[in-house]
């Protein structure tokens, strides 16, 4: 398996809001990629100015707009990075490699899908829900935060869905109090699907792949690992499975959950 | 590329233009090829490659460092077989020389992957890796004293006829003596450098930043290391070298040849922009015009002190 079709596409950040905690929105020019981009599939972004920093960081794509040529990521500041990109202006230029990965894939003849989100994990799920919606699979879907000013994708949801998705924070600032790992199983043990994806911190991607193979029902999930290359040369970004090392990037990043070991 | 000759004779490899890339930063050029198209390279080398494969190091297998990086990969490879199935089959429907990095564990398995591969016309030559930090045995421990520099080396020579290429480690104290043992038992060329043994940690976790702990630094950090080694063995050596280290721009591979190199691979800068080779090549082309060089040879060692 290799990367092909990738582009190396420059554009202008033509917005960077900061939403809540240390959650960022960037909407960037790309018209190419904006077309391109399948659900699930992520960017390796250069960032500019970041001197000593040479290395591009991976990201997951939130929304595309074709018409307009744009794309959304939502991202966290986890590390210099982030936090450097977080301070990028308008109309400064960026580049983006991509459309990179295998992204998620419903199981033929899907019904009704489960999709649980934890964090920022909630923005690589959002086209897929949406793509799930329009074809008329009955979707729900499960939002985590640590805190009801980290729930920053619940309105898109919500418009997607045409009724508020699940919540849940950690501290119960808004919804369920608790892990959303609680609500989860509540809706999987109550209906019945056919389709489990999840993304988010890994503990989370491991229970509820333990608890949608408990249930019989098939789970996709979607890894992240360190990265150099984001192309599939360098293996660095390699995960363990029952076939042996695959790469994160190109291999993935959405894997069957029974393809994991955690 | 107008009236610049670039074609360099590396050690009896004729390159089309003296960049190549650094072993395990490109795979076999496939995964590059929507960039790059690997005939604008002067070769391909490809990822090293031991007899039936091994699984490499645990994760995390690299950190960011500054103006570089670590890496700890631990050359996970599919094994010769695969080679040639996958890769060598891909490379052959394209017009470049092919430089198979060759890795062991023994002295044995150095030997036995050149006899699995030798008869097989699509392999031009050889880079025997005696220099990988990142395995327990064979890589850097093989090449960083004498003996058994002249015995891997003098093995590797008796089973192939090929332009063979020998990479050191920068993790040594006198390069020059490991190059010239190399030399004296038949290697046709010298690459340096591998990569410099590093570690990061994190403060915050109390933990290493690679599972393996230690792993290989490259990137333009290694930069200035890299120049002086390779200049250094360019005056301990009459064999060719392929300089490499850091090499980011055509600029910085024009002071790799000055300072003696023959040839340049170009590793990290991958990462960093997947047009690497095609601007590394694009800005030698560019620097010649600018200065009158007609022969990219003529730069070759004309460092002036």
């Amino acid at each position: 398996m290799c990367a092909t079709g990738l582009l190396d596409e420059k554009g202008k950040v033509l917005s960077n809001k900061h939403l809540g905690r240390n959650l960022y929105l960037l909407t960037v020019e790309s018209p190419q990629l904006a077309k391109l981009m399948e659900p699930g599939q992520f960017v390796h972004t250069l960032i500019p100015g970041m001197e000593g920093h040479i290395l591009r960081r991976p990201f997951s794509v939130y929304a595309t707009d074709a018409e307009a040529g744009t794309m959304d990521i939502l991202y966290q500041v986890v590390g210099f990075g982030t936090q450097h990109l977080s301070t990028l202006a308008e109309g400064v230029e960026i580049s983006n490699i991509g459309p990179i990965g295998h992204g998620w894939k419903a199981p033929e003849g899907c019904k009704r899908a489960l999709v649980v989100c934890g964090g920022v994990g909630a923005a690589p799920l959002f086209m897929h829900t949406s793509e799930m919606v329009a074809a008329g699979i009955q979707v729900d879907v499960v939002l985590g935060a640590q805190t009801a000013e980290a729930m920053v994708c619940a309105d898109r949801y919500e418009q997607v869905l045409g009724s508020p998705a699940v919540l849940a924070t950690d501290d119960g600032s808004l919804g369920y109090a608790g892990f959303c790992t609680v609500p989860a199983k509540e809706l999987l043990d109550t209906n019945s699907y056919d389709y489990v994806c999840c993304c988010g911190p890994e503990p989370l991607m491991k229970i509820v792949s333990r608890m949608a193979a408990e249930a019989g029902v098939h789970c996709q999930i979607s890894m992240e690992k360190r990265m150099a290359c984001g192309v599939g040369a360098c293996l660095s970004c390699v995960i363990d499975t029952p076939e042996g090392k695959k790469r994160c990037c190109v291999d993935g990043p959405v894997f069957n959950a029974e393809e994991v070991i955690w | 590329m107008a009236n610049v000759n670039m074609q360099v004779n590396l050690g009896g490899l004729i390159m089309r233009n003296p960049v190549t890339v650094a072993s395990g930063t490109f795979a076999a050029g496939r995964e590059y090829n929507d960039f790059v198209p690997v005939e604008r390279l002067g070769a391909v080398t490809t990822k090293g490659v031991s007899l039936n494969g091994w699984t490499g190091n645990d994760s995390p297998r690299i950190a960011e460092t500054a103006s570089g990086m670590l890496n700890s990969i631990g050359l996970q490879n599919p094994g010769v077989k695969v080679l040639r199935e996958k890769d060598l089959s891909w490379l052959e429907k394209h017009d470049v020389p092919v430089i198979v990095n060759v890795s062991g564990h023994s002295f044995d398995e150095y030997v036995q992957v050149i006899e699995a591969l030798d008869d097989d016309l699509r392999v031009h030559a050889y880079e025997i890796n005696i220099s990988c930090p990142n395995v327990d045995a064979g890589g850097m421990t093989m090449g960083t004293h004498v003996p058994s520099v002249e015995k891997v080396v003098s093995l590797c020579r008796e089973a192939t006829k090929k332009p063979m290429i020998v990479k050191l480690s920068p993790n040594v104290t006198d390069v020059v003596e490991i190059a010239q043992a190399a030399e004296a038992n038949g290697a046709d060329a010298i690459s340096l450098i591998n990569t410099l043994l590093g570690m990061a940690v994190d403060a915050r976790t109390r933990k290493p930043k690679l599972a393996r702990v230690v792993g290989g630094l490259s990137g333009p950090a290694v930069k200035p290391v890299a120049l002086r080694m390779v200049w250094q063995v360019s005056k301990g050596v009459k064999v060719p070298i392929l300089g490499m280290g850091g090499i980011m721009t055509g600029e910085d591979a024009i002071e790799f040849m000055l300072a003696g190199a023959t040839a340049v691979s170009v590793g990290t800068a991958n990462f960093v922009n997947p047009h690497a080779t095609a601007d590394v090549i694009d800005g030698m082309i560019a620097y010649c015009e600018q200065y009158g060089v007609k022969d990219i040879n003529e730069l070759i060692g004309a460092l002036e002190c």
